[in-house]
């Protein structure tokens, strides 16, 4: 029983903690602009993060090491400091991003302006990482994040068409140009597969310390809980489809993201959705943070984690203050936050195979593995994620550059 | 009896060091050799100074240029963890024995971290030891100068450069029971193509076919070199014999194979 509801609330804390600002506004945007015809996108990019997550939850559990680790064990310290540089700089607009997010959500809430907010939201990220225990920390906003299961109820409450949504999964209704469409898939490849997800993902299994016998807990959160978070995003895609692409109206900010489960469900709704809005970007604004401490700890090999008291990590700590206070200044400029998402997604996906190629190598590797290196299907998939990975990093800027970022 | 054969860059190099209690010291930044009649690893050298000259280019100058800039004595040397402490060498390398920790995590804790509330901690670090000093290692005692050089062979004809260093766990005693690694041959890749990623070390298992492909093709014509065969360890090191005397690598894992399973 206990383990039933170890696995239970393993499972629901990864659907809440899947969605973040990333997911939230590409998603949007696009179903916005381009119905479900990106759908794809999000079913192509949630198997990717699955199989990667899961082989290095794998070594995680199995030798001990984080994914950082790894990076800079086999592609050793000169590759490892480019992809360290290029994953914290990426990881530090994820983390403004999150930040601008979780502020947003407080200005819909409260009507104070976000800018106001973003000092406060810095600071109690901040307590948060310096105090509260990991374990509590990952399963309060986990859990709260399922608040955004209302976009999927309002989907069906607002009684779409089924018919235009199915004829979408197949024809773009858009008539932006070829470019704008592969512009805005490689930016929602980047959401679902953002490589900070699988740098959280298996230091906290450190932090958790799991070993062999948590596979079965590992793999189920994994399997279950990741494509029940993507199955959200679509939803979100789905509501802007339904509410906003027959009007033509092309989703900007966090206030039309939400609307469609105000216009499903009344205030009722839109409390429901800030609030999940909130804490789905606030939960995420700790797993950034953290992340950026966790890969440059990694790299160096200093202390890190919150399994040791902070005086014990100094330096690991003192990274999450200096992270945090960087991104709360980059949002303080008034820089449009969710401008801000959308660059650090396209970025994100030019970064992908940085830091995949690296786990795919270990997760083969005796040595760490034992008996638990991959079978064949995690390596046919994985080369084949290899090979589209790359092929999306190299396209990722030039598309950016030729549709002016999506305009 | 053989000892254990490792790969210095394979198996030591930018592993994770921890201590005997599960809490993380350093990386293996580089490893410092002792460079008599019997080459072999004498520490394991961490920190900046160690990590800065492996990096090469402008950034590693800096790491280095830094450090040194903030450290009070002439001509300073990277924090070594002598290799008796240790204990293990696999996924980490986990070291026995009281190894003082890192000056740069120390004085962010007493400055930063614990004047902060909550940090868990009051004055316990004030009576551990200070890091103990030493003068510069030169450049020829770590392990890293001898990556990435050059080889030619006994006419003076190019081999290729020193992609990995064999190491042999026969080496002479350090401390009660331990045997030193042994700096025993070379691995040579006749291009400059990057790190080997373990993938040269034979048929290692079901790694992804596409991946080895490509990265055998990258090393082909890689040979090894016994370090009998070398016989001027300069720049750039000099064989006493032919090209063609060598070993090629493939060679090397499947004569590793009979042997294994005879």
């Amino acid at each position: 029983m206990k383990r039933f509801l170890a696995v239970t609330l393993g499972i629901l804390t990864a659907i809440g903690g899947f969605v973040d600002i990333g997911d939230l506004v590409a998603n949007a945007l696009v179903g916005s602009r381009f119905g479900l015809s990106l759908a794809w996108v999000v079913v192509v990019g949630v198997v990717g993060i699955c199989l990667f997550a899961e082989m290095a939850g794998r070594v995680a559990a199995v030798s001990g090491r984080p994914v950082f680790d790894l990076v800079r064990e086999r592609l050793g310290p000169r590759a490892g400091l480019l992809n360290l540089a290029a994953s914290f700089g990426i990881n530090l607009l994820t983390l403004a991003a999150e930040i601008g997010g979780a502020a947003l959500a407080l200005e819909l809430a409260t009507g104070i302006d976000y800018l106001l907010w973003v000092p406060a939201v810095g600071l109690v990220a901040w307590l948060v990482m310096w105090r509260v225990r990991f374990e509590t920390m990952e399963r309060v906003f986990g859990l709260a994040g399922l608040a955004l299961v209302v976009f999927l109820v309002a989907f069906f409450a607002l009684d779409p068409d089924y018919g235009e949504l199915g004829r979408q999964l197949t024809h773009n209704p858009s008539d932006d140009g070829a470019a704008t469409y592969w512009y805005y898939a490689v930016a929602l490849l980047g959401a679902a597969m953002t490589p900070y997800e699988v740098f959280f993902f298996s230091s906290g299994g450190v932090e958790e310390r799991w070993t062999r016998r948590d596979l079965g807990v590992m793999r189920a959160n994994v399997f279950v809980g990741f494509p029940l978070g993507g199955l959200l995003s679509i939803a979100i895609a789905a509501c802007a489809a339904t509410v906003f692409l027959p009007q033509m109206i092309e989703v900007g900010t966090l206030g039309q993201m939400v609307l469609p489960a105000g216009l499903a469900f009344g205030q009722i709704g839109l409390a429901l959705v800030i609030f999940g809005v909130f804490a789905a970007t606030f939960g995420a604004t700790l797993e950034t943070a953290l992340s950026s401490g966790y890969s440059i700890s990694q790299y160096f090999g200093w202390q890190w984690g919150k399994y040791v008291r902070p005086r014990e990590a100094a330096r690991f700590h003192a990274t999450l203050l200096v992270s945090t206070i960087v991104a709360v200044a980059l949002i303080l400029t008034t820089i449009d936050p969710i401008k801000v998402t959308e660059y650090s997604l396209v970025l994100s996906a030019a970064a992908l195979p940085l830091t995949y190629l690296p786990v795919l190598m270990i997760a083969n590797d005796p040595d760490y593995m034992g008996d638990r290196v991959n079978g064949r299907l995690s390596n046919t998939l994985g080369t084949l994620y290899m090979i589209l990975l790359l092929l999306v990093a190299v396209a990722a800027i030039p598309l950016m550059l030729a549709t002016k970022a999506g305009q | 009896m053989t000892g254990r054969v490792l790969h210095a860059h394979l198996h030591l190099l930018d592993r994770q060091v921890v201590r005997a209690d599960g809490r993380l010291l350093c990386k293996v930044d580089d490893l410092e050799i002792e460079t008599g009649e019997v080459p072999y690893v004498t520490a394991i050298l961490a920190g900046p100074l160690a990590l800065g000259p492996r990096v090469g280019g402008v950034i590693g100058r800096l790491m280095t240029g830094t450090t040194r800039l903030f450290r009070p004595e002439e001509g300073p040397a990277p924090p070594r963890v002598p290799m008796s402490l240790v204990a293990e060498i696999g996924g980490a390398v986990t070291v026995g024995g009281d190894v003082p920790e890192a000056s740069l995590e120390r004085w962010v804790r007493d400055h930063l971290v614990d004047p902060l509330p909550g940090s868990g901690g009051g004055q316990a670090g004030a009576g551990a030891p200070r890091p103990v000093r030493r003068s510069e290692v030169p450049v020829r005692d770590r392990l890293s100068s001898l990556v990435g050089r050059r080889v030619v062979d006994r006419d003076g004809g190019p081999v290729g450069q020193v992609a990995d260093v064999q190491l042999t766990q026969d080496g002479p005693l350090l401390g009660e029971t331990t045997q030193a690694l042994r700096l025993s041959g070379l691995v040579v890749a006749p291009r400059h193509t990057g790190q080997l990623f373990g993938y040269e070390r034979g048929p290692g298992g079901n790694s992804p076919a596409l991946v080895r492909v490509v990265i055998r093709r990258l090393h082909q014509g890689s040979r090894f070199v016994a370090w009998e065969q070398i016989g001027d360890a300069g720049d750039p090191i000099r064989l006493t014999e032919p090209r063609a005397a060598l070993l090629p690598l493939e060679e090397l894992f499947t004569r590793g194979d009979a042997s294994a399973s005879a």
